[in-house]
């Protein structure tokens, strides 16, 4: 199977041509902004580095997921897969251009929320950015394997919301102290974003850098490997139709 | 072009393929007719490598599609019966996308939106069109690439005369051109009217196959309606067209003037379907 990047690149083009007007999809990019600038704001008391924690991971695990998962599910429920498919272009060819083009699209909105908090040092940035891109990479094909799984855009829903809260939810809800909770959270790859996220944003003392984080590193590249794998076997069963 | 034999398809206990052959030639307008669920659309869809069949033979200009449809979808070109476009995009941005995964040039675009009529609305979002707007963009999407061989599921399925004219039409210079057509529809009146041969399938099963005049004439009751002014008013008279009274009373009214209009009695393709299934053509 040979890759073209001139049929990934066409694919990216109609989907960021799609993504301009499709307000489904622009409103889950705005919330992590609207939520960060509101806990900056509005809520006195917040933790300092709470809104962006929140704010990033928030865009990096549901945007992530949410996306590419209803990409998929629409272009199956208005058959337009079909055609995408009788053309020169393949399926992986069809699943990295609508992912790139997430990704793309996540990456600029982690930067206008960096840019929205102030501002963060160049170490912390290069950590949460490096870790932001691992998850997202994570996130996006769990977000695939969700639009495989679902048959139209409502049943992503069914299919997606478990998945999505136990990896947006879960993770948070463990570093809030409940040694039980933590222990179920660490089976999350989210988790070591989120830890990664707590220690840059909320801890001032120590380091930061990206050395210090190997082991959650590890645990994301280990995750996009074992997402990957399952994804591989998700569209052998499924396929696309 | 096609060689289709002995091709089997069952969802579950239902048959809906039960080993159909056939073959299309080149430069030849070959229709599909059948009532809903005939096996029109699954034939279709295995032809263009979407659907497995079960068992059998399907070649496309030598290509076995059992095999592998990437060289396959090279050389045809699909209009599905769903209007499957990308609505929130505009015309030109559908097509664009097209042209770019085919490699083709872009200005293909241009060139068959003038020849539909519709350069004016390149830049017009697809979910803002009517339904036969939309048709014939799907049948643009389906030409840019130059294919030899186009399927048509139900092309004018819903359209207004109009439109549905506009895309006959359109066929009928593509098919002057070289192109192959298959085409699906419970339209016999389109079917008569474009295609050089028909075959009906009914449940699953090729029940007759030849152009539409040798099996009208196949059918015929060999009968002839002629349209007489007896001086006071117009007279329908059916007549058979052999013997000699037949013969005799023509020429008869001929010689005083009296005919207006002579009509051959040949069945529709309904009519013919209706005979050879037993069922109604819905």
């Amino acid at each position: 199977m040979t890759l073209s990047f001139k049929r990934i690149g066409a694919i990216l083009i109609k989907e960021a041509h799609d993504f301009k007007t499709n307000i489904n999809i622009l409103i889950m990019y705005l919330i992590p902004m609207l939520l960060a600038y509101i806990y900056n704001n509005f809520i006195p008391g917040m933790p300092k580095g709470f809104a962006l924690s929140f704010g990033l991971l928030f865009l990096v695990v549901m945007v992530g997921m949410y996306v590419p998962s209803m990409m998929i599910a629409e272009e199956k429920e208005k058959k337009t897969l079909e055609v995408l498919l009788l053309s020169p272009a393949s399926s992986v060819e069809v699943f990295i251009g609508k992912g790139l083009l997430t990704f793309i699209s996540i990456i600029v909105s982690f930067i206008i929320l960096i840019a929205m908090s102030g501002g963060v040092g160049f170490d912390e940035t290069v950590v949460i950015l490096v870790g932001g891109i691992l998850t997202a990479v994570f996130c996006i094909q769990v977000g695939i394997i969700v639009g495989l799984l679902s048959k139209n855009q409502m049943a992503t829903g069914v299919v997606g919301t478990p998945v999505y809260m136990a990896l947006l939810l879960v993770p948070m809800l463990g570093s809030m102290g409940s040694p039980a909770l933590e222990k179920i959270a660490k089976v999350f790859p989210t988790y070591y974003y989120n830890d990664m996220l707590y220690r840059v944003l909320y801890e001032f003392e120590g380091n930061h850098t990206l050395i210090d984080m190997l082991p959650e590193l590890g645990i994301l590249l280990g995750s996009i490997f074992v997402a990957f794998v399952l994804l591989l076997l998700v569209y052998r069963k499924r396929g696309l139709g | 072009m096609i060689e289709v034999n002995s091709l089997l398809k069952s969802y579950g206990d239902k048959k809906a393929l039960n080993g159909i052959s056939f073959h299309v030639r080149e430069g030849e307008i070959f229709g599909f007719l059948g009532p809903n669920g005939a096996g029109k659309t699954t034939t279709l869809r295995i032809l263009t490598g979407q659907l497995k069949a079960d068992s059998g033979e399907a070649r496309i200009m030598d290509l076995d599609v059992m095999k592998g449809t990437r060289e396959v979808h090279s050389h045809i070109g699909v209009v599905p019966e769903e209007t499957n476009l990308y609505e929130r995009l505009t015309i030109g941005q559908n097509l664009d996308l097209f042209c770019r995964l085919y490699g083709c040039d872009i200005r293909q675009t241009d060139y068959y939106l003038k020849r539909i009529g519709m350069s004016e609305e390149k830049n017009t979002q697809v979910k803002k069109l009517s339904k036969g707007m939309k048709q014939k963009v799907l049948l643009v999407r389906a030409l840019l690439h130059s294919p030899k061989i186009l399927f048509l599921d139900e092309p004018t399925s819903g359209l207004d005369p109009a439109s549905a004219d506009t895309i006959h039409r359109v066929l009928k210079e593509l098919n002057e051109q070289g192109i192959t057509i298959l085409l699906t529809s419970h339209n016999m009146e389109e079917v008569d009217k474009l295609c050089n041969r028909v075959a009906f399938l009914n449940q699953g099963e090729i029940v007759e196959m030849g152009s539409p005049e040798a099996l009208k004439l196949n059918y015929s009751k060999r009968r002839m309606k002629v349209l007489i002014d007896d001086g006071h008013e117009l007279v329908s008279r059916e007549l058979d067209m052999d013997g000699e009274e037949s013969a005799r009373l023509v020429s008869e009214w001929m010689t005083e003037g009296k005919v207006r209009s002579v009509h051959s009695c040949e069945p529709t393709l309904a009519e013919i379907f209706v005979k050879v299934t037993g069922r109604d053509f819905v």
